[in-house]
């Protein structure tokens, strides 16, 4: 390492235009020219892998802002560009009646129809026939004996049923195999991926799956209109938002549709 | 003749049931699909559908990746574009009060979704909060930006703002800065382009 003052100096670089991107302030405050200087002017110097790893991350974030400042100059030249100052400065001026009456004159909402489908009904009536009164469901459950929970894959692990690093390496296999056989249309047919020669093996595909899709390797494409279930495997592993609205999609495994897909294999 | 004729009604009441109907987590559908369920004519089934739907005052929003409608989309940008079905004229101001939508809530925004075009399509929360509290209080504003991000208007990552897909799909961008810089908002002129 050449100083710590030179790698500081990267630094500030690289926060400059971590901050200019986020922002989304004007790209060419950043002098392009002058931090490609400095990094020539400091390559020589580097001897250990974490200075070339600097660099590079340096030579990445200036790129960034090359990259930006094309989008600007497209931007500034696009029908869509107007000085924010003078946004700020119009909106500030402007009644919220004002501004009412021109959301009104570029609103045009969505529309979208939620609907069942005949089957779908079929299945919901059988279910409520066959589902017993809520009485007669708690009389037959056992008494608690502790704190009831679902227990979590943490909890397993913990509780050393499974070890972690061999369930982390099977989802990172089972991600690779969803990702090989959804290429060309980038999703496969649930019961597809997870159907397997036996019964036991095909409801382990299933809750393996379902970590696929909780823990941001894939994703559920559903069609009610064909009341089919896709799953499009991610390319990179997504982080969980928890500000986005999670829903649950129970998928029965049904032995007799295993069955029927086994006789029809 | 007459089986062309059948096929492509067909084609066209199957177009309406995919667009209509909520199929994901979103509205609308994405281009590669309508390919695969109507084939590669998908855009003329399209636009014979918009031709019936104009007759009752709604018609199907292209909303392409990126912030700009290419002058002449590529069958790749369409198969990527999502396909909306919208109301196609300006709404009244009742049909506006019957939305449910508060003064102030459409205000704020409006102030948002301006503010972001005007950055390039992103602007820190903490700028645009700034400029709403000038206006509203504190809890309102932080109410109203969740509120929109919740909605799909906006969106949030390391708290900065962007345009999320429902102000892409539904807020004429173009007509929004005009009218905001103009300040020109007389009912009479309600004749906007409606965006294709």
């Amino acid at each position: 390492m050449k100083s710590s003052k030179d790698r500081n100096r990267l630094l500030r670089i690289i926060s400059l235009c971590v901050a200019i991107e986020r922002k989304g302030e004007n790209p060419f405050e950043v002098g392009v020219k002058e931090a490609l200087e400095t990094l020539r002017k400091y390559l020589p110097h580097w001897k250990a892998l974490e200075d070339f790893a600097l660099d590079a991350e340096t030579l990445n974030r200036i790129s960034s802002i090359v990259s930006l400042q094309g989008n600007w100059i497209k931007h500034r030249s696009s029908t869509l560009f107007v000085d924010p100052l003078l946004i700020e400065l119009k909106v500030k001026m402007l009644e919220p009646e004002k501004l009412l009456q021109i959301f009104r004159r570029t609103w045009r909402p969505v529309i979208e129809m939620d609907r069942l489908s005949k089957k779908r009904v079929l299945e919901a009536i059988d279910y409520w026939n066959r589902l017993q009164s809520l009485d007669e469901r708690l009389m037959k459950l056992p008494e608690p004996t502790g704190v009831l929970d679902l227990t979590s894959i943490e909890e397993l692990i913990k509780a050393r049923i499974i070890n972690e690093e061999s369930f982390t390496a099977l989802l990172q296999k089972f991600w690779l195999e969803l990702k090989e056989k959804a290429v060309g249309e980038g999703r496969i047919h649930y019961w597809d991926f997870i159907y397997a020669p036996s019964y036991e093996e095909t409801v382990v595909r299933a809750y393996l799956t379902s970590f696929l899709v909780t823990y941001g390797f894939a994703t559920m494409e559903i069609e009610p209109l064909e009341e089919e279930t896709f799953l499009v495997p991610y390319m990179e592993l997504r982080e969980l938002s928890f500000k986005e609205q999670m829903i649950s999609f129970p998928i029965s495994i049904d032995y007799d549709i295993w069955k029927e897909m086994a006789e029809g294999r | 003749m007459a089986e062309n004729t059948g096929a492509y009604v067909r084609k066209v009441k199957r177009a309406a049931k995919i667009i209509f109907y909520r199929r994901h987590r979103q509205p609308g559908v994405k281009g590669w699909e309508l390919r695969r369920a109507l084939g590669k004519e998908y855009v003329k089934i399209v636009d014979l559908l918009n031709q019936h739907l104009s007759s009752i005052g709604l018609q199907v929003n292209t909303v392409y990746e990126g912030s700009e409608r290419p002058q002449n989309p590529t069958s790749e940008q369409l198969d990527r574009a999502r396909f909306y079905m919208a109301v196609k004229e300006p709404l009244t101001s009742s049909d506006l009060v019957m939305s449910g939508w508060r003064v102030d809530d459409v205000a704020a925004l409006v102030v948002a979704v301006s503010y972001i075009i005007s950055k390039q399509g992103k602007a820190a929360r903490k700028d645009i909060e700034q400029i709403l509290r000038e206006k509203f209080p504190k809890w309102r504003v932080e109410r109203n930006l969740n509120r929109y991000i919740r909605q799909g208007y906006l969106n949030e990552v390391d708290d900065v703002l962007y345009l999320d897909w429902r102000a892409r799909a539904e807020i004429d961008q173009k007509t929004l800065i005009k009218l905001v810089i103009g300040g020109e908002t007389s009912p009479s002129s309600d004749q906007t382009a409606t965006t294709p």
